[in-house]
């Protein structure tokens, strides 16, 4: 039960994901997205062993967001009409203007609550091969992605090494982000130019090995599609057909 | 009569962007069971030379091939992309950069995948590859956590796991240091007698390589072939006898300097004085604290305690263009205003950057940026340099003229930190030795206290300097 | 598409998206601060750096496809890596990539100026906009407010996507290190460029 959501597709999550995620896109009531949010959250509490500390630490910024939305949409809303509910320092907030803020809001932690579901439920490798093998990703991009994943960490640290070396040069950090965008391009250029050096290492080493961008005839680790995937599928589906009707029959 | 692999007539080659051709009729034929190794400076296109016998080049880079190339027999032009290179197989120089996946075992089957493979052989052959190579303890490991040693050997596994017939080198030794080199030059003797593999390697240091070669081809800067012999083992670079410059005054003293982060003590507390005009060499494992002393000194990581007085201390890094932050060379050494610009004017001059004054500091030779930074350092009045493995991946010439460097900024009162693990160029160089293992300094010897001290040497993962007696005699 | 492209373009796609990747968590953090006090907005300012792998990459490779291809694996790479925003991310890479090779393919591949680029930047502002208008519910905001966002994005857009992307990849050229790719050759001789 626990291995459910680890154990599913990463292709069919993705796609699951996505669907999902457009179709809230069509509802403006606070009920749909609450539901839907719920619902979400059940399903990762019974179905995978997520570190739940560290969710609420990704969690944290996503939650600031979505105050953030609520706020704006109540105060720069468009407007809807409807009865007034409450005024605060002059503005009048209507019934539907709240309403609205309410969906958007929960629409921001419903969908990052889905966001975090794939996320601390899939393994990245696993991801991109089964991107390659079930949606026909080509060859080509799927190794070129997993070339820029495995230089990740060393490009991380060139960035530190980077820095520190040029803050000994007296390229101080500046206090504005438009001003450290800006010096941004000092550290830029050795970055990338170590990059291009690199792409075309690493290129040349995988094509002295065969590689041509090619599809494969047979994978050592192939990534399926089993009864896992249909039944998660369905209580997907479930849920999202469940949170839609609910949410509009509640509101 | 053995079968004959390459076969190489009136080859030139150029590339498009440039006007001059970067090999110019190369004629040469190699055999089966062949060790050959084909040396020249750095740049003489001996790396172009390779790529056009795994069909890296022309392809990949739309250049202009002149004469014929024949692999086993066939004119090159006639394999399909791909179809040549699991009977040549190659190993690259940069150890960082050979893999696309994460772990061993994942990227011995990416190849395999490569050449379509069924899926049942698979398994047997990375478990066949993996015991051959001695790496079967390895097969689960994560490539990016190994060390730079261990990376080549997985990429010649994933090179031999295609049963080639013939293996590329691409100078495997250049980003390791002699201890591992040495290591692996023995580990790739052991399978080339089990599998009599044909061996074409490129390379610019031959010293490391004992006698494993049988042929050397030399290139000269023209890009053509110098010379074609039997192969002569080599010794190390040979430097010139250099006199101490040692001044009475201190340059640079620290006391109980040591480094803890994040709750980790990288480095103890470490106390020594080094005087003015002095080359003290920094050796020791890798990982064993080095980089962390260099950088606590002058500044980038905070001292968690102790003190470090000094006239001023700059850092060159491995790769000197992290210090680069304008684009011209003039720009990049009168950055920081701390010098008048009579000053730079001496400095450009002495440095020999004045031909070079308005180039971009990154488009230049290696040689020539670490001279930049150097002399951005002096004009920032930073007389105590500290130098992060400045020999790694440099030919005989560069050497030499880094020794030149150093010897002459030491003569004029600069003061040199110099990590490095090449101990001929210690040798040559130092007056003193600070060993460093396990973020422990064992202390700072005379130079000549260290090159006969085999147990101390062992301690630290370090080669005695070959031609070490010469050195102890001229010392006495 | 892909098959006349040479691996190590596609691999440099790679890498530089990972480059920008990095630059573009440390402002989100920044941003993710400002989003209590001023909204959505806080992140509006910023869609340029996102923008600015696939302008770049075109404007180095010149060929059809850098620059939604780019796109796109620069948001695959940052699902890689851990963004959060996860999965949805691909999805806005893919559009915002066809904005900037709408741009592209407007002027047929041939002119690669700093007003292209700017313009590049623009669509890649407008495609996500749109996208973004339906998926976070824009539609819920006042119009004069919707209006400053897509100001702010266009903005973004042109200046940091496209000024930026041509600053960054002229830059990137003087080091010399572009060798081998089609900006370097066709610099020498191309009135457009």
């Amino acid at each position: 039960m626990r291995n459910l959501l680890h154990d599913m597709n990463p292709s069919v999550k993705f796609v699951l994901v996505t669907v999902s995620m457009l179709a809230l896109a069509f509802f403006f009531n606070p009920w749909t997205p609450l539901l839907f949010w719920l619902g979400i959250l059940l399903l990762q509490l019974t179905m995978s062993r997520t570190k739940w500390k560290l969710w609420l630490l990704f969690m944290l910024p996503f939650s600031i967001g979505a105050f953030g939305y609520l706020w704006t949409t109540v105060v720069f809303g468009a407007d809807t009409g409807g009865t007034v509910i409450w005024s605060f320092a002059g503005i009048d907030v209507t019934d539907e203007q709240w309403a609205r803020a309410l969906s958007l809001a929960l629409r921001v932690m419903a969908f990052s609550t889905l966001s975090l579901l794939f996320a601390f439920t899939t393994d990245p490798v696993k991801f991109i091969m089964s991107l390659m093998q079930q949606l026909k990703l080509s060859p080509k991009m799927a190794y070129g992605i997993m070339v820029g994943y495995q230089f990740l960490p060393v490009m991380k640290d060139e960035f530190t090494q980077i820095q520190q070396a040029q803050r000994l040069r007296g390229a101080e950090m500046k206090k504005y982000s438009w001003q450290r965008l800006l010096e941004m391009r000092r550290i830029l250029i050795p970055m990338l130019a170590g990059a291009v050096r690199k792409a075309e290492r690493s290129a040349f080493a995988m094509e002295a090995r065969g590689f041509t961008g090619e599809p494969r005839s047979a994978y050592y680790r192939p990534v399926r599609i089993g009864r896992t995937d249909i039944w998660m599928s369905g209580v997907f589906l479930v849920i999202l057909l469940a949170s839609c009707i609910g949410g509009s029959w509640l509101s | 009569m053995p079968e004959e692999i390459f076969s190489l007539t009136d080859l030139s080659f150029r590339f498009p962007e440039d006007d001059e051709k970067t090999l110019t009729s190369i004629s040469f034929s190699v055999e089966q069971g062949e060790r050959l190794v084909i040396s020249g400076p750095s740049g003489c296109g001996k790396s172009t030379l390779l790529y056009l016998l795994n069909r890296l080049y022309p392809d990949n880079c739309d250049g202009l091939v002149d004469g014929e190339i024949r692999l086993f027999g066939k004119s090159a032009d006639e394999y399909a992309p791909g179809e040549i290179n699991h009977r040549i197989a190659t190993v690259f120089q940069d150890p960082d950069s050979q893999f696309c996946m994460p772990t061993v075992e994942e990227e011995l089957a990416f190849t395999l995948e490569n050449l379509h493979a069924p899926l049942a052989e698979m398994e047997p052959r990375i478990t066949t590859v993996l015991e051959v190579t001695g790496l079967s303890h390895l097969r689960h490991s994560v490539i990016q956590s190994l060390s730079g040693g261990m990376k080549q050997r997985v990429a010649t596994a994933c090179a031999l796991i295609m049963d080639p017939e013939v293996l590329l080198l691409d100078e495997p030794l250049s980003h390791l240091d002699p201890y591992t080199a040495k290591q692996f030059v023995e580990w790739l003797e052991e399978l080339q007698q089990q599998s009599n593999l044909t061996i074409v390697a490129v390379e610019h240091r031959l010293d490391s390589w004992g006698t494993f070669f049988g042929r050397e081809i030399q290139m000269g800067c023209n890009g053509a072939i110098d010379a074609d012999h039997p192969f002569i083992p080599r010794l190390p670079v040979s430097f010139p006898e250099r006199q101490s410059s040692c001044q009475s005054e201190v340059a640079l003293q620290t006391e109980k300097l040591s480094v803890t982060i994040k709750d980790r003590q990288l480095l103890a507390p470490v106390s020594f004085s080094v005087s003015r005009g002095e080359v003290v060499v920094i050796a020791g494992p890798n990982g064993s604290g080095k980089s962390t002393l260099a950088k606590s000194l002058c500044g980038i990581y905070k001292r968690t305690t102790g003190k470090v007085e000094s006239d001023g201390i700059g850092y060159v890094p491995q790769s000197p263009e992290y210090l680069f932050l304008t684009q011209s060379v003039q720009q990049e050494v009168a950055f920081s205003g701390a010098s008048t610009p009579f000053e730079l004017t001496q400095l450009m001059d002495s440095l020999r950057l004045e031909e070079i004054q308005k180039a971009h500091p990154f488009a230049i030779s290696h040689g020539q940026k670490r001279r930049v930074a150097i002399a951005a350092m002096l004009a920032d009045k930073r007389p105590v340099l500290l130098m992060d493995e400045p020999t790694s991946g440099q030919d005989t010439a560069a050497l030499l003229e880094l020794f030149a460097l150093i010897d002459q900024r030491a003569k004029e009162g600069a003061t040199f930190l110099i990590i490095t693990h090449d101990m001929e160029f210690a040798a040559s160089l130092a007056d003193s030795v600070l060993l460093i293992k396990d973020g422990e300094m064992t202390g700072k010897f005379a130079a000549k206290d260290v090159w006969q001290n085999d147990k101390l040497l062992e301690q630290h993962h370090l080669l005695a300097p070959k031609g070490v007696s010469r050195l102890a005699e001229s010392f006495a | 598409m892909l098959k006349s492209w040479k691996l190590k373009e596609v691999v440099l796609m790679s890498l530089f998206a990972v480059v920008f990747g990095i630059v573009y968590l440390l402002f989100l953090h920044v941003a993710n601060i400002w989003a209590a006090l001023i909204g959505p907005l806080a992140y509006e300012w910023m869609f340029g750096i996102w923008f600015i792998v696939s302008i770049i990459c075109m404007y180095i490779i010149r060929r059809p496809g850098a620059a939604v291809l780019s796109e796109t694996m620069a948001a695959a790479i940052e699902v890689l890596i851990g963004n959060a925003v996860g999965p949805r991310l691909i999805l806005s890479g893919v559009i915002q990539g066809l904005g900037a090779e709408a741009a592209f393919a407007l002027t047929g591949y041939k002119h690669f100026n700093i007003l292209v680029l700017m313009l590049a930047g623009i669509g890649s502002a407008v495609f996500s906009f749109v996208y973004g208008y339906f998926v976070s519910g824009y539609a819920a905001l006042d119009p004069s407010f919707v209006a400053l966002m897509f100001t702010i994005r266009v903005l973004s857009g042109a200046v940091i996507a496209g000024i930026g992307g041509k600053y960054i990849g002229d830059a990137l050229l003087a080091t010399g290190s572009l060798r081998g790719y089609a900006i370097a050759r066709t610099k020498k001789g191309d009135v457009n460029a």
